[in-house]
Formats: C-alpha cells, sequence, structure tokens
C-alpha cells in the first residue's frame, strides 16, 4: 500500500514535470517558427516599400522632367524667340524706339531669369528632402495659382513636425496624383487643400468643386489609379479615404498617425533602411 | 523528517533567494517595469521566508505567514502581467481579481481556514489557476507579436515559464498534501517535492532577472 502511494506520487510528479517541460519546449519551436514567418514577412515588407519608393521617386522625376520641357517649350523658347526678333529688329529702328526694344527685351529677359530660377527650385524629390512637405506644397500650389489653371487655397493647421523623410515622400507622391486628376479629369475651378498636425494624427485633404464621379463609372486605369493611391497610403500606415459622387466634387483624405512606429518607412528605427 | 536535511534545504532556498534579490537589485535600473515588480516580489517572497522562520521557532507554525504568502505574492506575481499584456480587458481582469481576492484571504483567514491553524487553500487554488491561465494569455500574446531577440534571451519568456512552471507543480502539490496529510513518510515526499518546486522556480526568476532589458522591450514593442 505504501510502496503504491509513493509510486502515485513519483508518477503523478513526473508526468506534470513532463507536461510542463513538453509544454515549454513545443512553445519555443513554435515561437522560433513563427519569428522566421514575421522575417520574412518583413522583408518582404522591405522590399515592397523599396520598390513602391522608387517608384514614386521615378515617377516624380519623370513629372518633373516633363513639367520643365513644358514650361521651356511653352515659357522660355517663346519669349527668348520673341528677344531675338525684337533683337534683330533693333538695327533699323530709331533711335527711340531702339531703347524702347531694349527695355522691352530686358524686361523679358528678366522674366525668364525668374522662370528658370522657378525652374530649378522645381519639384522634385531633393526638394521635399531638402525642405519638407509643407514647403513643397506650398511652392507647388503657388506654381499651380499662377498658371491660372485652378485656384488653390491652402489650410496649415497646428504645429509642423516632420513624419520622417519617405513617408513625406510617399505623402506628396500621392498628392501629386490626387492634384493631377484634379487638373486633368475634375474641371473644378476650387481646390481646397489642408494640412492638419495634431499631437496624435496628421491629416491630408484635398476637396475640389468639379464634376465629380461615380466609383462604379471608372474605367480600369482611373480605378487602378485611385487604388495605386490607397495602396501606397497603406504602405506608409495611413489611410486614404476617397469620396466623390456625380456633380459634388471629390474629396481626398490622408490620415496617419505619426507616433506609430512603422518598420522602414521612419527613418530613425533602428530597421529602417534609410 | 531529517531536521538536519530541514535545515539545509530550508536555509539554501533563502540563499538562493537572496541571490535572486542581489540580482533584482543590481540590474534594477536597466529592468523594465514587469521585472521591477518581480524584483519586489522576490524581495517579498525573502521576507515571508525570514519571518516563517520566526514564527516556527517562536510559535511552532508557519500557517499565518502562509495565509499573508498567498496573498501577497499573487499581487506582486500577477503585476507583472498587468504591465505584459497589451489586452486593456486582461489588464481589468487582473486589477479585478486582486479586488476581490484581497478581501476574500482576509475572510478565508477569519472564518474558513483560521489563519493560526489551517493553510489557505481556498486562497492558493484561485489565484494558481488564474497565474496558469495569464501564463497561458502571455504565451498566446508572444506568439502573436514575436520579438526579434532569441526566444532564450527574452526575460519575458523566462518569467512565463517560471509562473508556468509553478503554478501547475504547485497545484498538484497542495493536491498531495492534503491527500497524505496523515502519512509521515509520504509527506516528506510532499515536502521535499515543495522545496524542488520553489527551488526551479527561484532559479527560473533569477535568469528572467538576468535576461530582462528594458531596451529590448522598447525595440520590440508593437
Amino acid at each position: 500500500m505504501r510502496f503504491e502511494d509513493i509510486k502515485v506520487v513519483l508518477l503523478s510528479t513526473a508526468a506534470l514535470f513532463t507536461l510542463v517541460t513538453g509544454f515549454i519546449i513545443y512553445f519555443v519551436v513554435l515561437y522560433r517558427n513563427k519569428q522566421i514567418q514575421h522575417k520574412q514577412e518583413q522583408e518582404h515588407l522591405q522590399s515592397a516599400f523599396r520598390q513602391e519608393l522608387l517608384k514614386a521617386q521615378i515617377e516624380m522625376q519623370e513629372d518633373t522632367l516633363i513639367h520643365i520641357s513644358r514650361e521651356i517649350h511653352d515659357n522660355i523658347t517663346q519669349v527668348l524667340s520673341f528677344v531675338k526678333l525684337s533683337m534683330a529688329m533693333i538695327a533699323g529702328a530709331e533711335e527711340k524706339q531702339r531703347i524702347e526694344r531694349i527695355n522691352e527685351s530686358r524686361e523679358l529677359v528678366a522674366q525668364v531669369i525668374n522662370d528658370l530660377r522657378d525652374l530649378s527650385k522645381s519639384l522634385s524629390f531633393e526638394h521635399i528632402t531638402k525642405f519638407g512637405l509643407v514647403k513643397t506644397i506650398e511652392t507647388e500650389t503657388a506654381r499651380i495659382n499662377k498658371s491660372g489653371l485652378i485656384k488653390i487655397t491652402l489650410l496649415i493647421e497646428g504645429e509642423i513636425y516632420t513624419l520622417g523623410e519617405q513617408r513625406e515622400l510617399v505623402l506628396f507622391r500621392i498628392f501629386q496624383e490626387a492634384l493631377n486628376n484634379t487638373l486633368k479629369h475634375s474641371g473644378a475651378r476650387d481646390l481646397k487643400i489642408s494640412l492638419q498636425y495634431m499631437p496624435e494624427m496628421f491629416t491630408l485633404t484635398l476637396e475640389d468643386n468639379g464634376s465629380g464621379f461615380s466609383f462604379s463609372s471608372l474605367d480600369n486605369q482611373g480605378g487602378s489609379g485611385l487604388k495605386n493611391m490607397e495602396n501606397r497610403a497603406t504602405l506608409i500606415g495611413a489611410v486614404a479615404t476617397i469620396a466623390s459622387s456625380q456633380g459634388k466634387g471629390c474629396k481626398i483624405n490622408l490620415a496617419l498617425n505619426p507616433l506609430e512606429k512603422r518598420l522602414f518607412t521612419d527613418g530613425t528605427h533602428p530597421d529602417s533602411f534609410s | 523528517m531529517n531536521p538536519t536535511a530541514v535545515f539545509i534545504i530550508t536555509y539554501l532556498y533563502d540563499i538562493l533567494l537572496l541571490l535572486v534579490v542581489v540580482i533584482g537589485a543590481v540590474r534594477y535600473k536597466r529592468l523594465s517595469t514587469p521585472f521591477r515588480m518581480l524584483t519586489i516580489a522576490a524581495i517579498s517572497s525573502l521576507i515571508l521566508n525570514i519571518l516563517e522562520n520566526i514564527f516556527v521557532a517562536l510559535y511552532r507554525t508557519n500557517a499565518p505567514i502562509f495565509h499573508l504568502r498567498a496573498i501577497i505574492e499573487y499581487i506582486f506575481y500577477a503585476l507583472p502581467y498587468y504591465y505584459l499584456f497589451t489586452s486593456p480587458t486582461t489588464k481589468k481582469i487582473i486589477v479585478f481579481s486582486i479586488v476581490i481576492l484581497i478581501p476574500f484571504s482576509i475572510i478565508n483567514a477569519l472564518f474558513f481556514q483560521p489563519f493560526h491553524k489551517v493553510f489557505p487553500t481556498y486562497v492558493n487554488l484561485p489565484t494558481l489557476g488564474l497565474l496558469v491561465g495569464f501564463s497561458l494569455l502571455l504565451f498566446k500574446q508572444m506568439l502573436h507579436y514575436p520579438s526579434k531577440t532569441p526566444i532564450l534571451k527574452q526575460g519575458v519568456f523566462w518569467f512565463n515559464t517560471a509562473i508556468m512552471f509553478y503554478s501547475t507543480t504547485m497545484f498538484l502539490n497542495i493536491g498531495l498534501s492534503n491527500v497524505y496529510i496523515n502519512n509521515t513518510a509520504l509527506y516528506i515526499l510532499v515536502f521535499y517535492l515543495w522545496y524542488s518546486i520553489v527551488y526551479i522556480f527561484t532559479i527560473l526568476v533569477g535568469i528572467a532577472l538576468l535576461t530582462d532589458k528594458e531596451e529590448i522591450n522598447k525595440t520590440n514593442a508593437v
């Protein structure tokens, strides 16, 4: 009887010890598998982010080149041709007319110099790196307002803080896409852009009074453009909300929690590749 | 029971506990909040052990200290979980359980299991059950948010393993104590089992305090 009791105590203890040890070993194996899986997912995310960032940079460079080429063709070349013609006609002109033409040409050349200076400050991803998102959006809106294509009202609220170079770059690229869509397709006369810097939330809103669209009427290209914006927003931890209906304009809102740590997008994070 | 063996086992345990307290105290500033709590838990265990020895010497019983130990150790071992869990619901459950168990342990000590005679198994059993539950939930949380640090270098893993091991085996120990309370030979076996459990538990807590780093917890925060 006593031996039986000892056997019960020893066996139950050994069984429980084995069970607990087995559970811990099983957990360790499971955890290591999860770590490997998680690492692979992070690498995939990192790779996707790198590709998307590169794509955004290339698109911005292309946009910049198109803009520069258009400016050179439509503005600078025209003005300089006029100056050249004007200078050619100076030879046969009277003294008074000659002075007038020279003054006029000087003013035109000064205008060209100004335009070239604006072009040199033209929008590129280096601009964001150097001046940040707010300054870059201000420059862009000033440029569009100057062109007279649309009237843009820019509103900045709260104390400005940096969102990290890479996040700002992607945000600006989304902004550019939204702006281009408004200019090309909306037929809007007014566009309100607002940037709100709250301690735990950053929002960028673009609201136009154009023709709007219904999501069902979008073709593949239009639909994929909007999807692209949403995907890019997701990649930096932002949420893009696009609201529009026929005749009621379009509103695009980007919301981002600046405190949320995102791998690869935050320049200060130890795992960031920047 | 051989008194010399009992003396050696008891005092070796106190020395081991003191060593763990020293580790916690030396590394206190580098520890994250839950592990600072764990250090306090180890200190409280050491104080209770000393009190227990005094009570045995003076009154030939350590039952009152066991009543104190049951609730104090639960509070200090549940508090690290409060800081480690990310779910607000689980945090609320921990606070709620502490709030409920404090008056219950007083009532138990006064009415159900008199503090000067009987060991507080009515408090031990629910607290051990709760600790098993917390350790399983923390293992689950760890699987959801795996950290980059190797698992054996994570203080959280060692702490949780310690609690899981202690709570489950102590459950068995209490059960065996109740069954064999009148069988001296087997009670000795249970006594040695009890010390084996607390020895292993204290070593695991020591490893947890040695491996925890506040920076690791910060970097891996999700």
